[in-house]
């Protein structure tokens, strides 16, 4: 009987699937919000991207991992994590180029430059962050279920 | 002195410390961490570190807590009708020792809030950065400001050690794709 249960990691109560419903985009905003207002506030790029991660791992746990994992596509997971590290290691060699140091934000021209330029590397660390999160979470549960198939 | 806030949540963080280390059951031992991780994301609050809180209550109380939970449905939990688990003396002596020599150094750290501290008052580091972080990068949090501009290269280091950390799951658990 555990071993049926565990077959299905997700409860299929109405009552878990309609909350996470609800909240579930108030959550992807205000991981979002975490993100994009680390520069005036509390928060940044790990901490956003962790509360995004929690927010789609919370989707896997009301709807089953199995249908999440199959919605989730992989490519967009590669295209946030590498496409995060090539943004942050752009943004600081474009000022290498441009005569700076690395990160040297003041290369790009005005301190507004800089701002825009932090608020950018902010991003990219959230989808890397995110997207590392979210990956490893499935990559984990389909690696025991691959085990668990080979096992039956 | 400390706050009746501050000594009830420390009290909370060093019980569940203890039971995370002592509880059998894995279940409830992965509860009680989670529950220490929001006590501390609540001390850094007080602490004044809503940065630190933040990363401690999104990573610590959430993502590592059902990382875990993922983990131990794999494995089998001991049926047993003891809730403790036993202590191995030995291991307790020495992590005793290691504890000691630990807390031995706390006298030798400032008081907190302490303008004395020698990271506070510092003019090369501490109130260069609270001075000139806005008008060097423009951003108010000078937390911020350090982590992406002045010390933007160490940043870049975590953030490929975090991409580093996805690939290396792939590679562990041969799977070539994530989903």
């Amino acid at each position: 009987m555990s071993a049926d249960r565990r077959l299905r990691p997700y409860v299929e109560s109405n009552v878990i699937m309609t909350v996470v419903r609800i909240l579930s985009p108030f959550v992807l905003t205000y991981g979002l919000f975490v993100m994009f207002h680390g520069a005036e506030s509390a928060g940044g790029g790990f901490q956003g991207g962790a509360i995004v991660a929690a927010m789609v791992i919370m989707l896997a746990f009301a709807y089953g991992m199995e249908p999440t994992r199959q919605w989730l596509s992989n490519r967009l997971i590669v295209l946030l994590m590498g496409g995060g590290v090539l943004t942050f290691a752009g943004v600081g060699l474009g000022a290498m180029v441009l005569g700076g140091d690395f990160l040297e934000y003041l290369e790009y021209g005005s301190v507004t430059a800089s701002k825009y330029g932090i608020e950018l590397v902010e991003l990219s660390i959230g989808g890397i962050v995110s997207a590392a999160l979210t990956g490893l979470f499935f990559a984990i549960v389909h690696g025991f279920e691959f085990k668990r198939g080979e096992e039956e | 002195m400390i706050s009746i806030t501050e000594a009830v949540l420390l009290l909370l963080i060093i019980g569940t410390a203890i039971a995370t280390m002592l509880l059998r059951d894995v279940l409830a031992a992965i509860i009680t961490f989670a529950a220490y991780s929001l006590s501390m994301a609540v001390l850094w609050l007080l602490l004044r570190a809503p940065d630190v809180a933040l990363t401690e209550a999104a990573i610590g109380a959430g993502v590592t807590t059902i990382l875990f939970l993922v983990a131990i449905s794999k494995t089998l939990r001991p049926s047993t009708d003891r809730v403790l688990r036993r202590v191995d003396w030995k291991v307790l002596v020495v992590v005793g020792l290691f504890a000691t020599v630990m807390l031995l150094t706390v006298p030798g750290i400032p008081a907190i809030g302490d303008p004395a501290a020698p990271a506070v008052n510092n003019e090369q580091v501490s109130q260069y950065y609270l001075d000139n972080a806005y008008k060097e990068t423009g951003v108010e949090n000078a937390v911020t400001a350090v982590l992406a501009a002045y010390r933007g290269f160490d940043t870049f280091g975590e953030a490929v050690v975090v991409f580093t950390a996805g690939v290396a799951v792939l590679v562990v658990l041969k799977e070539e794709a994530f989903t």
